[in-house]
């Protein structure tokens, strides 16, 4: 049993069974479980033994030798990942038979939050709404991945976050979970010869989306670059401030280009971050553990990291929100560009769309023949930035 | 090595390549081929941009193969209809017997030899716009009278490269028309400063 195996076993996102590592162990210490025992007599399949945490049983197993090689296979992963595959929610943490180590590492996880939850809950003293406040912090924190979850457990986890909300800061926000349309690509299309560097768009940005404040977190940079010199990022400046459109200068904008083929969903070791099926790469802000591989792996910057908690003055909070968009994030995980997917998804222009006043910015399905941004992909001279990177992205270049 | 071997090792290689030549990574070869497979059976979407530009009065337009919204003009012009004041041609209301008017209009577009008032206005029918063959223009379809000189701006705005998306970007598509950015009379945009400048990146590169 190597030690990437456990990591496998962890893969909730998998549809099917997974075929490698056999079964699951206890771990790397010799002594905590039967079956490494060190009895040498034992012939060698004996090494791929069934967990020893919650199901004293599966440690027996081995004694059976009448089990078929097949059938002990099939049983060893049914004990080991079978269920996990096919569970949400709170069944996905307490449905699954797990090795100690694993149960130790969960238990901790959720001590804090659930010590203070059984407290509240269980008080006398406290009121209805810490009461439900309680619930609601438990509920969330062992909920799923949301690519995971099903249609009534999106809402679910959607109403409480508005619940919570309300319950918390007394304000009422609306959250959606709106699904990819089908027939639907987003793309965008970027006119380097109109971007006159206003960064009216920033602006929309941060407000749209909630971004934090206090560390001027923004999802968009428009370069300053010298005229004659192409594109050059290290020259360039992101972050000027004197009158625009500068003499002998052009502007461009970066932010997630949502490739079409994402290096940074690959590296994500925990699957909170996907490309969804109209093109948008999102995050599950609930499911990111921070790691930042992402924001290593993407070749475009094009990803952000919450160092400190965002913060947003209330009456400055969209309250128009989407679960994998704009809604509040918390300390420590990532977030980028989604092409506003709140706003997006129902037909409406992302906001730095609508606020750029030189119209540099073409937002569009690429699946439909007769859309803007299919004429500009067909009929001007565009261009990606990094193409032989092989990753796609949905996010063109041109110039007039 | 025997014929037998041999035919063995061949099979071996041909299964191996046919298996080894299937790329897990998809059915397209690139971006592009996917849009264009993908977009064959399009049929249009249940989303439409309508709510986001239902407070915006627009007219339909037709050009070429494009037809789109624009917003409508002439409710916008404060002193529209012109024939309010201009009731008689212009030769006759010249002089001291009227009150003044226009006299924040200075025409700053081309120059004088190619371009006076009369290029665009007609001095006897003040409600129509005239293009330069004399032809009557609605002033809701200013554009035609853009387009007889910036003809490659035209063809951008037509199929969406130039100008600004109104609204949302599924159907019905509405546009803004070139005066909805662009002073007629003085088309220039003037330059101004960037609405942010990022304090803590500067503190961060320090």
């Amino acid at each position: 049993m190597s030690g990437i195996g456990k990591y496998f076993k962890l893969n909730m996102n998998s549809a099917t069974r997974q075929t490698t590592g056999g079964a699951c162990s206890c771990g790397n210490t010799s002594g905590g479980c039967g079956s490494h025992s060190a009895d040498t007599s034992e012939p060698a399949p004996i090494k791929s033994s069934c967990g020893c945490g919650s199901d004293s049983g599966g440690c027996e197993s081995y004694n059976k030798p009448e089990m078929g090689d097949q059938e002990f296979f099939e049983a060893a992963v049914d004990a080991s990942i079978g269920q996990e595959t096919k569970k949400d929610g709170f069944d996905q943490v307490f449905e699954v038979k797990m090795d100690r180590r694993t149960a130790f590492r969960k238990l901790t996880a959720s001590l804090m939050i659930g010590a203070g939850a059984v407290s509240t809950s269980c008080s006398v003293t406290s009121g209805e709404e810490s009461k439900e406040k309680a619930q609601i912090d438990w509920e969330e924190q062992f909920k799923g991945n949301y690519k995971l979850m099903t249609d009534e457990e999106r809402n679910a986890t959607v109403n409480r976050l508005v619940r919570s909300y309300e319950l918390r800061k007394k304000e009422n926000i609306t959250m959606k979970s709106t699904d990819a349309l089908k027939d639907v690509l987003f793309g965008y299309a970027f006119n380097i010869s109109k971007c006159q560097g206003y960064m009216d768009c920033v602006n929309a940005c941060v407000e749209e989306n909630n971004q934090d404040r206090n560390s001027q977190m923004q999802y968009i940079r428009i370069h300053e670059m010298k005229d004659g010199e192409g594109f050059k990022f290290n020259e360039a400046d992101d972050n000027y401030y004197h009158e625009v459109p500068a003499e002998g200068h052009f502007y461009m904008g970066t932010q997630c280009f949502h490739c079409d083929n994402p290096p940074c969903v690959d590296v994500c070791p925990v699957q909170a971050t996907w490309r969804e099926d109209d093109g948008l790469v999102v995050i599950d802000y609930d499911w990111c553990v921070g790691c930042r591989y992402c924001m290593a792996a993407c070749p475009y910057d094009g990803r952000r990291f919450n160092w400190s908690t965002p913060e947003v003055p209330e009456e400055e909070i969209n309250k128009n929100q989407h679960y994998l968009g704009n809604r509040m994030r918390k300390k420590g995980v990532m977030e980028k560009c989604t092409f506003c997917v709140q706003r997006s998804r129902s037909g409406k222009d992302p906001a730095c769309v609508e606020a750029c006043p030189t119209g540099a910015r073409i937002f569009g399905n690429l699946l439909d023949p007769n859309s803007t941004i299919r004429w500009v992909l067909a009929n001007k001279k565009v261009f990606r930035l990094k193409e032989d990177l092989g990753t796609e992205p949905k996010f063109w270049y041109f110039m007039d | 090595m025997s014929r037998q071997n041999y035919i063995f090792l061949l099979s071996c290689i041909f299964i191996f390549m046919l298996f080894s030549c299937k790329h897990g990574e998809g059915e397209y070869h690139s971006l592009t081929d996917k849009i264009e497979e993908k977009s064959k059976d399009y049929h249009g979407i249940p989303v439409s941009s309508e709510p986001y530009i239902d407070d915006l009065k627009t007219v339909e337009i037709t050009e070429g193969e494009h037809t789109f919204l624009i917003p409508e003009r002439k409710s916008q012009i404060t002193s529209y209809a012109c024939t309010e004041c201009h009731s008689k041609p212009l030769e006759q209301m010249k002089g001291s017997d009227f009150k003044k008017a226009h006299w924040d209009i200075g025409l700053v577009h081309a120059n004088k030899v190619t371009m006076n008032c009369a290029t665009c206005h007609n001095g006897n029918n003040m409600d129509n716009l005239q293009s330069l063959t004399g032809n009557s223009i609605d002033f809701n379809r200013s554009y035609k009278l853009c387009s007889q000189c910036h003809s490659q701006q035209f063809e951008d705005w037509k199929g969406g490269a130039h100008g600004k998306n109104i609204g949302g970007w599924a159907d019905p598509r509405a546009a803004m028309t070139c005066v909805n950015c662009h002073n007629p009379h003085k088309p220039h945009i003037e330059s101004r400063w960037p609405s942010r400048f990022n304090t803590q990146k500067v503190k961060e590169r320090e």
